[in-house]
């Protein structure tokens, strides 16, 4: 395992800590160092313990660890809070002028620094976490230099004056340090590479996915922790021709996006928490006016209000059956940033190609993690777009029944139809939420009833054999001990399979990025001696799916504090669990 | 477009199920007089149906048509007008639709002035539910729910529109023949949004809101030649007039800028390139 650092700051909500932290985690970046970021905080806009935590290595870094080497405290709650993460080679910077008492265990090195003085000294007090900074420099043996470039990209908007004052904080702080305190030996030291790495959380990753694919409309109502894809998408989607509406609520938005979606264009919108709930009303729609449409579901802890910042995947179940009837849908729930790319693009094809609801189910972990990727992690010349039976002016014919109207629930034996857009000639049709027959028209015939609950299914079934809807494997391929997993657990995972790995254990993982349709996984489980669920709810949605999928049981391994796996943490789990009892 | 489209190219050839003498007979006819007049053709034009007995006008005329979920009728035509600014949007549906169930909507609708033409069909009960009372019933309306009358004010859908910030308000009624497809034209060829309340009256459970309770007491604006719609004064006057109720124009803004104008929505957002855009990779450099 490559040597790795963990820093982070941490404060009151509303003193700068998530800006701060980017800023830091850009300059690792622009100094070709991998990074992985992770977010204490709480939904408030001021007041409550937040934090802002990096993991970097010159190697790729996909997971939180329960280790913090260097914390900038702006609060002593900022300690207390991660006195189990901190070690005695731990430094924690704070400012001895303010008026709290840092308490910091004796084992471990305080840096007393005047953050706020030295900050007004460069300029203003609001750079103090800048002048923390650059004191973290110093500690980790990091050029100041590259703090540059962060902060002319954060600050570069507001003028050279302050982009000049912020870089003489980091400086005011990273020299302080150095004449005040002599840490050699704590022993950190920070390379570099000539690499040029990304850094983006997964959210940036759908939005950008959505342009990459051609989705041009975007409707939806803000709410933690999705709006941010909303966010990406406003002041881009344009340069393509595109728009973003903020509908009412979500009732409203999925109405709108299927809205666009009906008119011709790629349409999506994306919600979390109750959101979800709402938008339920709709699925069965857009399922039954065979409708593209993208909905993603950016999970967060429930149910109801619950703890919307934090972490869960509590929604597989709603994903899977949510709406009343029965609903025919896709289920993609992508296992990292990059996935939250090519998941999204695939989402798009798969609900033209089908002309059905897919499902993009992420998690607020993924949502606000920022990673480094190299730029061809995101090769655009790799985007496919492929927009299934729409059918032109000229294939209309084709599609006419005798009388001459438009057959756009055409009983196929794929069971896709032909699908037109408002524009082309002759093809004028409706569709409902009613059951309908080949035309779109309210129907109560058993026999088109039949025909047209069969076609819907159909579409699923031809897709389960004309797609590819495999999982994604690490780890020893014939090791007796299986790990299997879905979503944004996957880097954890990886990880923690060096720490298995060093302590003898070998593990096989397979990470699940289809829900439904999804990989069998008879032969796998059949093939281990013993199988263990994760993920991130109480009652192991997943887990169900699978014993039900291979008419066994499997342990699992369930997390639902709110706050996401971590590496060693994981690991250990599995060895707990490996020495487990199977359920009966 | 072609310029010979007559009105019955906008009918199916589906029956209507409602009952004879129900007011959305009239209604439909004078929406399809209305987008033949203003040189529509069925394979430019959507319809967005509500529910409820004037939900299943998407049934009974021809177009591109969606009858989606109860109450969001507006958020569906405001998405196919977003996409696809080309294409003639017309929503409809009823009283229940619009000012119960869907009422937040039809708020917002009528504050983004998306350039559609929502007419509703407005008979002062649930029907479809064989009679409840609907947000328009009167407050001593007695029906299977309410046996003393809901003892709650009628929704003035009118009044509703103008404290959001409407820019086309209007009423007709849907026996007066000519009268009604006029005002509905008035209302598609709107820069913004054309809302119309038709009275369109419920022959089987309505007793009150009669062919004849309006045939006696409308008042046409058209007649009253004071009136002037683009004065807004005048326009909250009659729209809050506690004795009287009107068909016509209330109100149009002349100023009105429909949405899509304003957020520089121009394109037809259903052509895309076959793979990402040229420039893509600047999405993702971005990032560095």
């Amino acid at each position: 395992m490559a040597e790795d650092l963990n820093w982070a700051i941490g404060g009151e909500a509303g003193d700068g800590i998530d800006s701060t932290g980017k800023i830091f985690a850009q300059a690792l970046s622009r100094a070709g160092r991998h990074v992985f970021t992770s977010k204490d905080f709480a939904s408030r806009i001021r007041g409550g313990y937040t934090a802002y935590k990096i993991r970097t290595s010159v190697e790729q870094v996909q997971s939180v660890v329960d280790r913090l080497d260097i914390l900038v405290a702006l609060t002593q709650r900022t300690i207390d809070e991660n006195l189990d993460e901190l070690h005695e080679g731990s430094a924690i910077i704070y400012d001895g002028e303010r008026s709290w008492d840092a308490e910091i265990p004796d084992e471990m090195t305080a840096v007393d620094v005047p953050l706020k003085s030295l900050a007004e000294e460069a300029g203003g007090a609001i750079m103090r976490n800048i002048v923390a900074l650059g004191a973290a420099c110093t500690i980790t043996g990091f050029d100041v230099e590259y703090l540059d470039e962060a902060l002319e990209k954060r600050f570069g908007g507001k003028g050279s004056k302050i982009v000049e004052n912020n870089k003489e904080a980091a400086r005011a702080g990273q020299e302080y340090v150095e004449e005040n305190y002599d840490l050699s030996h704590l022993g950190y030291n920070v390379e570099t590479t000539d690499n040029d790495y990304v850094l983006l959380n997964g959210n940036e990753a759908i939005g950008m996915g959505a342009l990459a694919a051609g989705c041009r409309f975007y409707a939806g109502y803000p709410i933690t922790p999705a709006t941010s894809i909303m966010e990406y998408l406003t002041g881009r989607i344009e340069d393509y021709g595109g728009h973003v509406v903020q509908a009412e609520d979500e009732l409203s938005a999925i109405n709108m996006a299927l809205g666009g979606a009906r008119a011709g264009a790629r349409a999506m919108t994306a919600t979390s928490g109750a959101g979800i709930d709402l938008m339920t009303e709709t699925f069965g729609l857009v399922a039954t006016s065979e409708t593209p449409l993208v909905i993603a579901d950016v999970q967060r802890s429930g149910p109801s209000t619950g703890m919307p910042t934090k972490q869960e995947q509590g929604d597989l179940n709603m994903a899977l059956y949510g709406g009343h009837g029965e609903v025919p849908r896709f289920v993609v729930a992508p296992t990292s940033i990059t996935e939250c790319f090519w998941k999204t693009v695939e989402a798009f094809n798969l609900a033209e190609k089908y002309q059905t609801p897919v499902f993009l189910v992420s998690d607020l972990a993924m949502s606000v993690t920022e990673q480094t990727f190299p730029p061809e992690a995101f090769d655009m010349s790799e985007v496919e777009i492929d927009r299934g039976k729409l059918v032109d002016e000229d294939e209309v014919d084709e599609w006419l029944d005798a009388q001459g109207h438009f057959r756009a629930h055409a009983v196929t034996e794929d069971g896709v139809s032909p699908r037109a857009i408002p524009g082309t000639t002759d093809a004028a049709h409706m569709s409902t939420g009613l059951e309908h027959d080949e035309l779109g028209r309210r129907t109560e015939e058993e026999d088109e009833r039949v025909q047209q609950v069969d076609k819907r299914n159909r579409k699923v079934e031809t897709a389960r054999e004309q797609e590819d809807w495999d999982y994604r494997e690490f780890g020893d391929p014939d090791a007796d001990n299986l790990v299997i997993s879905w979503g944004s657990n996957e880097g954890a995972l990886v990880e923690a399979l060096e720490y298995l790995e060093a302590d003898g254990i070998d593990v096989r993982v397979i990470s699940v990025p289809y829900i439904f349709p999804r990989p069998d996984l008879t032969e796998e489980i059949e093939a281990a001696d013993e199988t263990i669920v994760v993920e991130c709810n109480a009652n192991g949605q997943f887990a169900d799916v699978i014993e039900h999928d291979v008419l066994t049981r499997v342990k699992r391994i369930n997390k639902y504090t709110g706050v996401r796996f971590k590496a060693d943490e994981l690991a250990d789990d599995i060895t707990d669990k490996l020495s487990e009892e199977v359920p009966a | 477009m072609s310029s010979d489209v007559r009105f019955t190219d906008f009918k199916s050839d589906k029956q209507p199920t409602w009952c004879p003498g129900c007011g959305d007979f009239g209604t439909m006819n004078g929406m399809m007089k209305a987008l033949a007049n203003t040189g529509n053709d069925p394979d430019n034009t959507f319809v967005v149906a509500g529910i409820g007995c004037s939900g299943k006008i998407g049934t009974y005329m021809h177009s591109y048509a969606l009858h989606g979920v109860h109450g969001r009728a507006l958020p569906v035509g405001t998405g196919v007008k977003m996409a696809r600014p080309d294409v003639e949007v017309m929503v409809a549906g009823g009283d229940g639709d619009g000012y119960s169930i869907g009422a937040g909507h039809f708020v917002h609708a009528v504050r983004r002035n998306v350039d559609m033409t929502y007419v509703v069909m407005d008979n002062r009960i649930y029907g479809l539910t064989k009679g409840q009372a609907s947000p328009t019933s009167r407050s001593d309306f007695e029906t299977s729910t309410t046996p003393e009358g809901p003892k709650q004010p009628p929704v003035n859908p009118l009044a509703l529109a103008l404290a959001s910030g409407a820019s086309f308000i209007a009423q007709s009624f849907s026996s007066d023949a000519m009268r009604h497809a006029e005002i509905v034209e008035k209302a598609i060829e709107h820069d913004g949004f054309g809302f119309v309340n038709v009275f369109s009256p419920c022959v089987t459970f309505n007793d009150v809101d009669t062919y004849d309770y309006f045939r006696d007491s409308l008042v046409d604006l058209q007649e009253d030649e004071d009136h002037d719609p683009t004065d807004y004064e005048a326009a909250k006057e009659v729209i809050l007039d506690s004795e009287k109720e009107y068909q016509g124009v209330m109100y149009q803004d002349e100023n009105s800028v429909p949405y899509h104008e304003k957020h520089g929505v121009t394109e037809d957002m259903s052509e895309i390139p076959d793979g990402a855009p040229e420039d893509a990779m600047d999405l993702v450099r971005e990032f560095y």
